[in-house]
């Protein structure tokens, strides 16, 4: 009990020994990980946007000119039963041309001179959630549009495509953003850490002579390393939260974008504690990283 | 008897210099055994090869039944814990009170916090420093530090006791208790082997001596029996 309060309290010692270094090592790790956040945060929200968009995502099948009505049926049935399909709405010419005339009034008269009602019957299908990607839609756009009776099929592709490589863009970046700075927290926390250790090399020398383990010699050095990335992580994760709150508070100030401040989202408490042990391996791994650079001889 | 040290042919060069050359001698269990020589003679070099800090380039020293020559990095702590060790310099830590430095050891080797209460006490006691256990090394008399220095070297019961130029700082009187405290611990079954340069030691021991004289084991004798090979 007494030696693990002692290797507590020889890491404290450490951290408040070395004041300046140590906040000096939280602020620049806090800003290094808030920029990292930064990227994370952006990657949940598009995620998070792109997935609300794609349930709104509809794909339109228009059916072939006075198909019969067995005909149609049993369209409807093929399409009901395939695996991809989560929802199948019939909308018949007379429902079009009535949703037409109250979506576009000014230009219902366009279609009073053709006589017969020229738009086609048709079925909107949402497709299952783990069938939405721009690659699923079009194998299965292609696959309906051999169909019989199905004259054309619909989809805002390019809508879809655009998102899902925007979102793969702001992957990549987040991941490289991420390995550079989590990188620049690792060297910090070292520094920091083989600050402490040549400021305490007297120390470290009576521990050796009188029989300490190099375990336990390093032990207070790892503790401060994963103290000072928690620390760094959970201050980040503070300037984060504080961004987004700011963000929202400007956007209901200024009237623009109305709605889009419900839509955007902070990391749920799961994410933020696994950040903060992210942050704590980040630090544990600089100060490693110090130890083994520093080499046996002294530690 | 048993020899507890054991140094077979061992020779060392520091910078192409013999620290030690060709030094053969053996140490029984319970003996007090001084290291005469002067700065530079090697007994520094000795010493510190007894608790591994640094390897001989030739020859094999043995201390309680172990190689140290042959130990895995990992094993030398385990070695240090039954060799105590006392410096000239003290080596305390500033800002840890007596009590926390005489612990030290203990803390080291995970012992109960009875234990170390009640170790340290003692050890306290025994080189009649308790009543400072709160204090911190820096308000203690240079004396007082080399009592706590070898507190800290006997609270966990080594079997040997080595002790650097243990009295270079002190002045005769305190130079003079102190080797009253070694003898003391000799006289509890700890075998002790002091290093130094100064001849006045020998006035307050009557025990076996060994010098040497660059890096090379001179003579060995007993106080008051002459020197002999």
């Amino acid at each position: 009990m007494r030696r693990l309060f002692y290797l507590i309290r020889e890491a404290w010692v450490n951290m408040r020994t070395n004041r300046t270094t140590t906040i000096v090592a939280v602020l620049t790790t806090a800003f290094a990980l808030a920029c990292v956040g930064i990227f994370l945060l952006l990657y949940v929200n598009l995620r998070n946007a792109a997935g609300s968009l794609q349930e709104d995502v509809k794909v339109m099948v228009y059916l072939a000119d006075r198909l019969p009505s067995g005909q149609v049926r049993e369209l409807e049935r093929t399409l009901k039963t395939d695996r991809m399909v989560d929802g199948v709405l019939f909308i018949s010419k007379e429902q079009a041309l009535g949703e037409f005339r109250v979506q576009f009034p000014s230009e219902s008269y366009l279609l009073e001179g053709l006589g017969e009602n020229p738009l086609p019957a048709s079925f909107v299908v949402t497709l299952a959630p783990s069938f939405r990607s721009p690659d699923a839609m079009k194998a299965w756009v292609e696959r309906v549009q051999t169909m019989e009776g199905v004259a054309k099929v619909d989809y805002n592709q390019e809508w879809s495509s655009l998102l899902a490589g925007l979102i793969g863009y702001i992957e990549l970046a987040a991941i490289g953003v991420g390995i550079l700075l989590s990188a620049a927290a690792v060297t910090i926390i070292g520094n920091t850490t083989r600050l402490a250790l040549l400021a305490r090399q007297e120390e470290i020398e009576i521990l050796r002579l009188i029989g300490a383990t190099r375990t336990f010699i390093r032990i207070p050095y790892f503790l401060e390393g994963a103290v000072l990335g928690a620390c760094g992580s959970a201050l980040s994760l503070g300037i984060l939260k504080f961004a987004v709150e700011l963000f929202r508070q400007q956007i209901q100030l200024t009237g623009r974008f109305s709605g889009i401040e419900g839509m955007i989202s902070f990391f749920p408490l799961s994410v933020c504690l696994a950040l903060v042990m992210a942050g704590m391996g980040l630090g544990f791994a600089g100060s490693v990283v110090s130890l083994l650079r520093v080499g046996d001889g002294r530690a | 008897m048993d020899a507890i040290i054991q140094l077979i042919h061992v020779s060392k060069w520091h910078a192409r210099r013999a620290a030690l050359s060709d030094v053969t001698v053996e140490i029984e269990k319970g003996e007090f055994v001084l290291l005469m020589g002067a700065s530079g003679a090697g007994k520094s070099t000795l010493l510190r090869m007894l608790i591994a800090e640094e390897q001989p380039d030739e020859g094999q020293i043995f201390v309680h039944g172990k190689n140290v020559t042959k130990l895995r990095p990992s094993e030398i702590p385990y070695l240090r814990r039954k060799v105590g060790a006392v410096f000239q310099d003290f080596r305390l830590l500033p800002k840890k009170s007596v009590f926390d430095n005489v612990a030290l050891p203990l803390i080291v080797q995970g012992a109960s916090e009875k234990d170390i209460h009640r170790k340290v006490t003692e050890a306290l006691r025994a080189v009649d420093v308790d009543h400072k256990n709160d204090q911190l090394p820096s308000s203690l008399s240079t004396g007082e530090q080399q009592r706590v220095c070898i507190a800290r070297s006997i609270v966990n019961g080594p079997v040997v006791l080595l002790a650097d130029e243990p009295t270079g700082n002190l002045d005769p009187e305190r130079t003079r208790e102190i080797i009253e405290l070694f003898k003391l611990i000799n006289a509890r079954g700890t075998t002790v082997v002091v290093a130094t340069h100064d001849p006045h030691v020998l006035k307050y021991v009557n025990r076996r001596v060994i010098t040497l004289v660059q890096g090379v084991l001179l003579a060995e004798h007993r106080v008051g029996e002459g020197v002999g090979g």
